[in-house]
């Protein structure tokens, strides 16, 4: 520390690098993180496999969606508010670290990993449903994932913004977790009749499910595709609206 | 140099900061000059922490100002958060880094890419080259703020804001960490510090301000206000034997607890 010393205000790129770097380390080191993102799909392929409950674009969209739902849900939400209680975020910020940028390498990576799940889910559901993909299917996998990530991301940074505890984020999460997934497989059967099946395609579970069984070419697209992407954009908008708006960076 | 030609690194100007209907900090200021150790001293509740937190560019004040090197926190938080090396009151880093992790993580966060042999020798210079690889949690009291330390300093700063640097610490780590503070200074850094302890308010600090209810008190060096409130019957009230510092603090600030 000397009176001299510059201060000069670090790059933008070495900071997210060192931030991403970071985030990156945390998600591969937590058991929590590799069970709900890679093992828990697997797990949904494996067990609807063995009750042949569907055609296998279905299955590998579903299990992929539930990947996606549990890593947002309970885990990224989770991570977020111990943190904040815990004052992690508290330590970044009296960094010259802009806010945006520390949310933005815990989305990023977060995205990039939900990524990597989806790719993984395609390669074993095709080897257990022993079904080929082209690389065109891949890339719309791809581009559903990241849709179905952002829409499970930002209901979970819409709990972390509305909701301060950890404790009470983890129980939300589960519950709601729950629900959606309840939701998604009951809506889907038509087990419980049209209308509650047409309430399930509205669902965050429901319509991801609609997009991943379209581009899977296992229906033509029409309007009930239509239906799911719209309420997949209106849902990212409002959820981050709302985590956005009220997010808090301080514990108390 | 003597202390009436020494520039102003920290001005805070008749600060306010409320909370809801609260007011927290009621128009407080003092200034602190380059090479000063600073003693923010004041009972639980009286404004401490909120004044470093206006400093540190995290809460915005109702009104007043405050400069950090000649740049505002409330409009340029970046620039002033550079300036700065913040240990906070409960420091908390990532739970699944090591400290070396950690290390290198906020030196690129105040813009230093340090290879691995630089990072070893910054562990190395405060007693933590063999922890490397051990979370922060896994660390001992002492070895936690040594290290807190080390991440407040790893630009070198040329302004030192340290929350109750030595609560919890044994009577070794403390004077390890005065000995940091002082040898800090002696480099021409400037440090505030807030502390309930009058024995390190009068051991490292060169002025001290006593505050409560958000309200300056009492501004100077530590014997200059025991010489200055020696005979103020508040002072008197509470001594036992010769007036200390501690007696000035619980004359001016009252004996009642505070939560």
């Amino acid at each position: 520390m000397t009176e001299t010393a510059a201060s000069p205000m670090p790059q933008l790129g070495l900071t997210l690098r060192s931030l991403v770097r970071a985030d990156a380390t945390v998600l591969l080191r937590s058991r929590q993180a590799l069970i709900l993102n890679f093992v828990l799909p697997i797990i949904v392929l494996v067990v609807t496999n063995r009750g042949r409950f569907g055609n296998p674009g279905f299955l590998i969209g579903m299990a992929i969606t539930y990947g996606l739902l549990s890593s947002a849900l309970i885990g990224y939400s989770t991570t977020v508010a111990r943190d904040r209680e815990a004052g992690v975020f508290q330590r970044l910020r009296v960094s010259p670290t802009p806010t945006w940028a520390i949310m933005a390498s815990r989305l990023g990576v977060q995205l990039a990993t939900n990524l990597a799940v989806a790719v993984v889910v395609m390669v074993v559901g095709s080897i257990i449903h022993s079904t080929a993909f082209t690389a065109g299917d891949y890339l719309l996998i791809l581009v559903v994932s990241l849709l179905g990530a952002a829409v499970f991301l930002s209901l979970g940074q819409a709990l972390v913004g509305l909701v301060r505890s950890a404790t009470l984020i983890n129980a939300i999460g589960r519950v709601l977790y729950i629900l959606l997934i309840l939701t998604g497989i009951l809506g889907s059967t038509g087990i419980l009749g049209d209308d509650f099946k047409t309430f399930a395609s509205w669902t965050p579970v429901g319509a991801l499910i609609n997009l991943y069984s379209a581009v899977l070419n296992l229906v033509p697209w029409g309007s009930d595709e239509t239906t799911a992407l719209i309420a997949c954009l209106g849902y990212i908008v409002v959820f981050a609206g709302i985590g956005i708006r009220w997010f808090r960076w301080d514990p108390q | 140099m003597g202390d009436a030609e020494r520039p102003a690194i920290l001005e805070v100007r008749e600060l306010v900061v409320r909370y809801g209907s609260q007011t927290a900090v009621d128009g407080l200021g003092f200034s602190i000059l380059r090479g000063e150790i600073f003693g923010l001293l004041g009972p639980n509740g009286a404004g401490k922490t909120t004044t470093l937190s206006v400093i540190e560019g995290l809460k915005k004040p109702v009104s007043g100002s405050v400069s950090v090197d000649g740049a505002s926190p409330i409009h340029a938080p970046l620039a002033v958060k550079a300036k700065l090396g913040v240990q906070l009151q409960a420091s908390s880093f990532q739970a699944e880094l090591t400290i070396e992790q950690l290390a290198r993580l906020h030196a690129g966060l105040y813009g230093l890419d340090l290879p691995r042999r630089a990072l070893r020798d910054r562990l190395a210079d405060v007693g933590l080259e063999q922890e490397a690889a051990k979370p922060f949690k896994k660390l001992s009291g002492g070895q936690q703020q040594r290290f807190s330390l080390m991440v407040a300093t790893i630009h070198d700063p040329p302004i030192l804001l340290l929350d109750e640097p030595t609560s919890g610490l044994d009577p070794q780590s403390r004077r390890q960490l005065w000995d940091r503070i002082e040898r800090s200074r002696e480099a021409g850094g400037s440090v505030l510090l807030t502390t309930h302890s009058m024995e390190e308010a009068q051991a490292v600090c060169d002025r001290v301000a006593i505050i409560d209810h958000g309200r300056l008190q009492a501004l100077g060096a530590p014997g200059e206000l025991v010489a200055m409130h020696r005979d103020d019957p508040r002072v008197r009230a509470v001594a036992r034997g010769d007036v200390t510092l501690e007696d000035v603090f619980i004359g001016l600030t009252g004996s009642a607890i505070r939560d």
